[in-house]
C-alpha cells in the first residue's frame, strides 16, 4: 500500500511537460538507436551520456532521458532483426531465428506489431516487478555495513563473469583491469597520487564517460572498419503492422512465460537482457514441443525473446537501483550517470531522494505506452531509416562521440583519452576479453576499496571484520556457488564444442 | 562476447596461442609493475589501509590469471585482413589529427575536412563523401551550437583575419 502512494507520487513527478518531453525523445532516440545494426542499449546510452551533461539536466531529467533511451533501444533492436535478418544489437539475436522467417513470407508487418505488443507487455510487467521488489531488496540492503557492500561487489563481478562470458579467466583479467585503472588518480583519503606520472590531467582519475564512448562507440567503429560492407540492403515487403496486435492475443501464454524468464535472468547481477531472450526462446522451443514451428517464422518465436529481453532490461533495473550494483553494461553506464551527479544508488537512495526513484518508475510506465504507440504506427518510418548507409551513420556516430565528449571539459586530453580506450576496447573485442567488466572495474573500484578502507579503519586493521558478519558469508557462500556453477558450464560448453 | 553470440560467430572465432600470449604477457608486466610501483604510495599516519593496499590486491590475480592465459591461451576472434587494419590506423590517425586541430583552427572547418576523409575510410565514394561530410559537420554544428546551446571551438583565426582588415 505504501508503494502506491509512492508511485502515485512518482507519476505526479513524471507527469510534468518536461520530463514527459525527455521522455519522448528518448524513446524515440533509443528506438532509432537500437534499430540501427551494430548500436546497441550500451553504445546509446554511452553516446547519450556527455550530451545529458552538457545539457545541465538535473539528475532526474537525465536519467529519465537515458532509461528512456534504454527502454527504447530494447524495442528498436527487433526492427532490424526482422527486417534485415541483422540484430540490432545482441539481445535482439533471437529475434531474427523466426522475425526474418516471417517476413520472407510477407508477414513482416505482424511481426513488427506482435513484437511490439510483447515488448511492452515484458517491459510493463518488469516494471511492475520493479515497483515491488526494489523495495523490498532496500529494506534488505539498509542492513548492510561496509564489509557487505565489499562482499557484494565482489559478487557483482563473480556473476558478470560467471553467466555472461566464454572464458571466465578473460572476463575477471578484465575486472581486474579495470579495478586498476579506477585507481589511478589522486587516492580520496590520503590525497597520495597514484599511477599519474606526473601529469596533472590524470590527477583527477580516468573519466569513466570518456572511456566508455571509446571502449562502445568508437571500438564498435573499428569494428566497422574491418571488412568493406555492401551496402545495397535487400527490400522485405512489410505490410501493416497492425494485424500484429489482434496476433498478439493468442501468443498471450508465450509472452506471459517469456517475460517471466527474462524478468528473473535481468535481475540476476550480469545475466541481462542476451541471456533473457535465448532462455526465453529456448525453453518456449521446449515447452511448445511439436506444436511449435520454431525457426520457419512461428509468430510465437517473435514473441517470446522479445518479451523475454525487455522484460530483463526492467529487471535489470533492480539491483541498480536498490544496491548500487549494475548486472548489465547498461545499467552500469546508468550508474556511471548517477555517481558523476554525485547521487549514489542503493539504499539510502530510496530514502533521500524518493521524488527521483519514484518518478522514473512512473516515467518507465509512460515511456513504455509511448514506445507502444511509436511503435505500432510508425514503425515503417523506422524501417525505412535502416536504408541509410553505414558509411554515414557511423562517422556520425564518432563526430557526435567527439562533440559530446570535448565538450565535458573543452579539453583535447579527454578526446585522446576516449581515442585510446577504443583501440584499447577494439584490441579487447578481438581478444575476446569482455569489456563490460573493465567499464565495471573503473565503475565500482573506488566504492568498493572505499568500503574496504571503513570496514577496516571500524576493525582497526583486522581482516576477519570481512567475514564476521552472517549477511556478508552468505554472499560469499552464494559468489562461490555461482562461480562453481560458471566453471561446470564453461567446461561443459567446451566439451560441446570439442 | 557471450555464448549467445559464440554459437553464431563460430567460425570468426580461431584458436589463438599468439594473440593471447602476447595478452597475457603484458598484463603480467602491467600487474607487477603496478604491484612494485605501489610500494612508493606514502601511507599516512592512522591509516590501517594506505593507498597502495588496494591497487596491490587487485594486481595478485591480476598476475595469477595473466599467467594462465600465458599456459592456457583461449579463442580470439578473426584478426582484421591488412587492408582492414590499415583502415583502422588511417581512422586512427585521423581522430588524433582531428583532436588536436579542434582548438586551433576551429570546429566547422577541421569537422569538414575530417568528415569528408572519415566518410570516405568508410567505404563512401568521393562524390557522396564530399557531400555528405560537409552536410554531417554544417548539421552538427547548428544541432549542437544553436539548437541544443552546447559551445564548440570558434574559429580564431577568422577573428585575426578580421583584425588584420581593420
Amino acid at each position: 500500500m505504501e508503494t502506491l502512494g509512492f508511485l502515485a507520487h512518482g507519476f505526479a513527478v513524471a507527469m510534468q511537460p518536461e520530463y514527459l518531453l525527455l521522455a519522448l525523445i528518448g524513446c524515440t532516440v533509443g528506438t532509432l538507436i537500437g534499430a540501427l545494426p551494430g548500436l546497441g542499449p550500451v553504445n546509446g546510452v554511452a553516446l547519450m551520456i556527455p550530451l545529458a551533461f552538457n545539457f545541465n539536466l538535473e539528475p532526474t531529467a537525465a536519467l529519465i532521458l537515458l532509461v528512456s533511451v534504454y527502454y527504447g533501444c530494447m524495442y528498436g533492436g527487433r526492427i532490424s532483426s526482422i527486417v534485415l535478418n541483422i540484430p540490432g544489437d545482441e539481445p535482439a539475436m533471437m529475434t531474427t531465428l523466426d522475425g526474418y522467417p516471417m517476413a520472407l513470407k510477407g508477414r513482416g508487418g505482424e511481426a513488427l506489431g506482435l513484437s511490439a505488443v510483447a515488448s511492452f507487455v515484458g517491459a510493463t510487467l518488469a516494471t511492475i516487478g520493479l515497483t515491488l521488489f526494489a523495495p523490498l531488496l532496500v529494506e534488505v540492503a539498509i542492513k548492510f555495513g561496509p564489509a557487505e557492500y565489499f562482499a557484494l561487489f565482489l559478487l557483482a563481478f563473480v556473476t558478470i563473469g560467471g553467466v555472461t562470458s566464454g572464458s571466465l579467466a578473460k572476463s575477471f583479467v578484465a575486472a581486474c583491469l579495470g579495478l586498476l585503472l579506477g585507481t589511478v588518480g589522486i587516492d580520496p583519503v590520503s590525497s597520495v597520487p597514484r599511477f599519474t606520472f606526473g601529469t596533472y590531467e590524470m590527477y583527477d582519475g580516468i573519466d569513466f564517460i570518456v572511456a566508455l564512448v571509446g571502449l562502445f562507440a568508437i571500438s564498435e567503429c573499428l569494428v566497422f572498419l574491418e571488412v568493406r560492407r555492401d551496402t545495397s540492403k535487400a527490400h522485405v515487403q512489410l505490410g501493416s503492422a497492425w494485424p500484429g496486435m489482434r496476433a498478439s492475443l493468442p501468443c498471450a501464454g508465450t509472452i506471459g512465460r517469456g517475460s517471466l524468464i527474462g524478468f528473473i535472468s535481468g535481475v540476476l547481477p550480469g545475466a541481462g537482457a542476451s541471456l533473457g531472450s535465448f532462455l526465453a526462446y529456448m525453453l518456449e522451443k521446449r515447452w511448445l514441443g511439436s506444436k511449435g514451428d520454431f525457426g520457419n517464422g512461428d509468430p510465437r518465436g517473435v514473441a517470446a525473446p522479445e518479451a523475454g529481453n525487455n522484460a530483463a532490461a526492467g529487471g535489470a533495473l533492480i539491483p541498480m537501483l536498490s544496491l548500487g550494483i549494475p548486472g548489465s553494461g547498461t545499467t552500469a553506464i546508468l550508474l556511471a550517470l548517477l555517481l558523476s551527479m554525485n547521487i549514489t544508488p542503493g539504499p539510502l537512495l530510496f530514502e533521500q531522494h524518493p521524488d527521483m526513484v519514484w518518478g522514473l518508475v512512473a516515467a518507465l510506465f509512460i515511456g513504455n505506452l509511448m514506445l507502444l504507440v511509436l511503435n505500432v504506427p510508425l514503425v515503417g518510418l523506422f524501417a525505412r531509416m535502416l536504408q541509410a548507409p553505414s558509411w554515414f551513420l557511423m562517422p556520425m556516430v564518432v563526430l557526435i562521440a567527439f562533440v559530446g565528449v570535448y565538450s565535458l571539459n573543452n579539453s583535447p586530453f579527454d578526446l585522446y583519452m576516449m581515442l585510446a580506450f577504443g583501440v584499447l576496447g577494439y584490441v579487447l573485442r578481438k581478444l575476446e576479453i569482455p569489456t563490460v567488466p573493465v567499464v565495471l572495474g573503473l565503475l565500482l573500484g573506488g566504492q568498493m576499496e572505499f568500503n574496504l578502507r571503513r570496514a577496516m579503519s571500524i576493525s582497526g586493521g583486522e581482516w576477519s571484520i570481512l567475514v564476521n558478519s552472517g549477511i556478508s558469508v552468505g554472499i560469499y557462500v552464494f559468489a562461490a556457488t555461482l562461480l562453481m556453477a560458471g566453471l561446470v558450464y564453461s567446461l561443459l560448453l567446451r566439451r560441446r564444442l570439442a | 562476447m557471450s555464448e549467445l553470440s559464440e554459437a553464431h560467430a563460430q567460425d570468426n572465432r580461431r584458436p589463438a596461442p599468439v594473440g593471447d600470449r602476447i595478452a597475457g604477457a603484458i598484463l603480467l608486466v602491467l600487474a607487477v609493475a603496478a604491484w612494485w610501483h605501489s610500494h612508493s604510495f606514502v601511507t599516512g599516519f592512522m591509516q590501517p589501509v594506505g593507498p597502495g593496499a588496494f591497487p596491490r590486491l587487485v594486481t595478485i590475480p591480476m598476475a595469477v590469471l595473466a599467467l594462465y592465459l600465458i599456459v592456457r591461451p583461449g579463442f580470439n576472434e578473426r584478426w582484421p585482413d591488412r587492408a582492414g587494419l590499415a583502415r583502422q590506423l588511417a581512422v586512427v590517425v585521423l581522430l588524433v589529427v582531428y583532436a588536436s586541430l579542434l582548438e586551433p583552427l576551429g570546429f566547422v572547418p577541421v569537422s569538414m575536412v575530417g568528415a569528408v576523409l572519415l566518410i570516405r575510410l568508410f567505404g563512401a565514394h568521393w562524390r557522396q563523401a564530399l557531400l555528405a561530410g560537409v552536410g554531417l559537420s554544417i548539421g552538427l554544428y547548428l544541432l549542437f551550437e544553436h539548437a541544443l546551446g552546447i559551445p564548440l571551438p570558434d574559429m580564431p583565426w577568422l577573428e585575426l583575419i578580421g583584425q588584420g582588415g581593420r
